[in-house]
């Protein structure tokens, strides 16, 4: 986990303040109270790729919260198909077999 | 490492602005984030930032147009974690989105559909259902008399199976194509449903007979009765000849299984405490044919 200004020093291209935008505006949701904000591995990766999409993609800022909202749906159904899959694995070879078959169906 | 001219799609007279529309367009489509199930995006967006890298630094650009350095040395180690692996995305989940609850309804929903669909998977291969295993416990006369139960299946279903007369404990009936269903043409299993049968005090089994027995008094035993006894068909009256001792077996005719009988065994009590006047009587008694119990009759 690092602070903020830890976070900042790790991209010399993002500024406090453009930082501070996204964390208001819900971007990245670092746990604590400003300035104590303490952000983990996740909530790293996430500025890492919110800073592609604004400074190397070029998103415009008023486009952001449909492309995450759309990232994060994806990101959720992937973790909802991974429990299915695991269920699905658990289950005896037919049981598993019979769901592939209906699947390729 | 390939040309970055060649990487990025554009010619070596093109200037920065074209250098960078191309790149851009390169990195929304191939950035690993938004790829999260192509595990080579991470390399094809590598490529793309070193190719950029390189072509959108004049000096370097420069040097690489003039053979001064190459590609290769260039490279930059595309080592970075992405969003898309690291742990922890339900952090961001979106707030009433798509929850555990959802999740069942859709599964629910699909399974229920997919029940219903007799042509589900028409292009797989064949596979028969597997047989599914149950158990079932009657009781000893269910099973002597034979019955009919109603099983509950796990996925709601009922399934009324009939168990033939005469059932023994342990045995397994197998109801054809009641297991699961079979995919593409292919059979249902078999469900195979094993029946335990619970004991019961009153009757035991001999083959198709059924042996019970029945305690009678002295004065039952000396000068006959008709009692009420059990069968496995419902109670019966049983008459008891004078003079039955214990031992006797009594034949109940077509009270056994299918054509077998019930035999009731006799057990003679003798009136518990005290009984002077029986007592006195048995002193002066002597019985009009000799009789020892301990000889063979």
């Amino acid at each position: 986990m690092m602070r903020f200004t830890a976070v900042v020093a790790l991209f010399p291209d993002l500024g406090e303040r453009e930082l501070l935008g996204w964390v208001a505006r819900g971007w990245v949701r670092p746990e604590g109270i400003e300035p104590d904000w303490v952000f983990q591995e996740i909530d790293v990766a996430r500025v890492r790729m919110i800073r592609d999409f604004r400074h190397a993609m070029e998103v415009p800022e008023e486009t952001m919260p449909l492309v995450l909202s759309l990232l994060d749906q994806v990101y959720t159904l992937r973790g909802q198909m991974r429990a299915v899959a695991r269920a699905v694995e658990g289950q005896p070879e037919a049981v598993r077999a019979g769901i592939l078959a209906a699947i390729r169906g | 490492m390939k040309d970055p001219y060649e990487t990025l799609g554009v010619q070596r007279t093109d200037d920065e602005g074209a250098i960078r529309a191309a790149y851009r367009k390169l990195a929304k489509k191939h950035h690993p984030d938004v790829n999260p199930d192509k595990p080579d995006a991470a390399t094809r967006f590598g490529e793309i930032s070193s190719a950029y890298d390189l072509l959108s630094d004049k000096d370097k650009r420069g040097r690489f147009d003039r053979g001064e350095i190459d590609a290769e040395g260039h490279e930059v180690q595309q080592q970075r974690q992405y969003y898309r692996d690291t742990p922890g995305h339900e952090h961001y989940e979106p707030a009433g989105g798509f929850s555990q609850e959802d999740l069942e309804a859709f599964l629910a929903q699909a399974f229920g559909q997919a029940g219903r669909r007799s042509d589900w998977g028409a292009t797989g291969r064949a596979m028969p259902g597997r047989d599914m295993q149950y158990s079932l416990t009657v009781s000893f006369v269910d099973a002597a008399s034979g019955t009919t139960r109603r099983l509950a299946l796990p996925d709601g279903k009922t399934l009324d199976v009939r168990i033939p007369p005469g059932t023994e404990d342990g045995h397994v009936l197998r109801l054809r194509g009641q297991g699961a269903p079979g995919f593409n043409g292919a059979p249902a299993g078999d469900a195979r449903i094993e029946i335990t049968v619970a004991p019961d005090p009153r009757f035991h089994r001999d083959g198709d007979d059924i042996i019970s027995e029945v305690k009678v008094s002295l004065q039952e035993a000396v000068l006959g009765a008709s009692l009420e006894v059990p069968t496995i068909h419902g109670p019966v009256r049983l008459s008891i000849p004078p003079g039955s001792g214990s031992g006797t077996r009594l034949r109940l005719r077509g009270k056994g299984i299918r054509k077998g009988h019930q035999f009731v065994q006799l057990q003679v009590f003798v009136p518990p405490g005290d009984e002077p006047e029986l007592a006195a009587f048995l002193k002066t008694w002597t019985p009009r044919a000799s009789f020892n119990p301990r000889e063979g009759s």
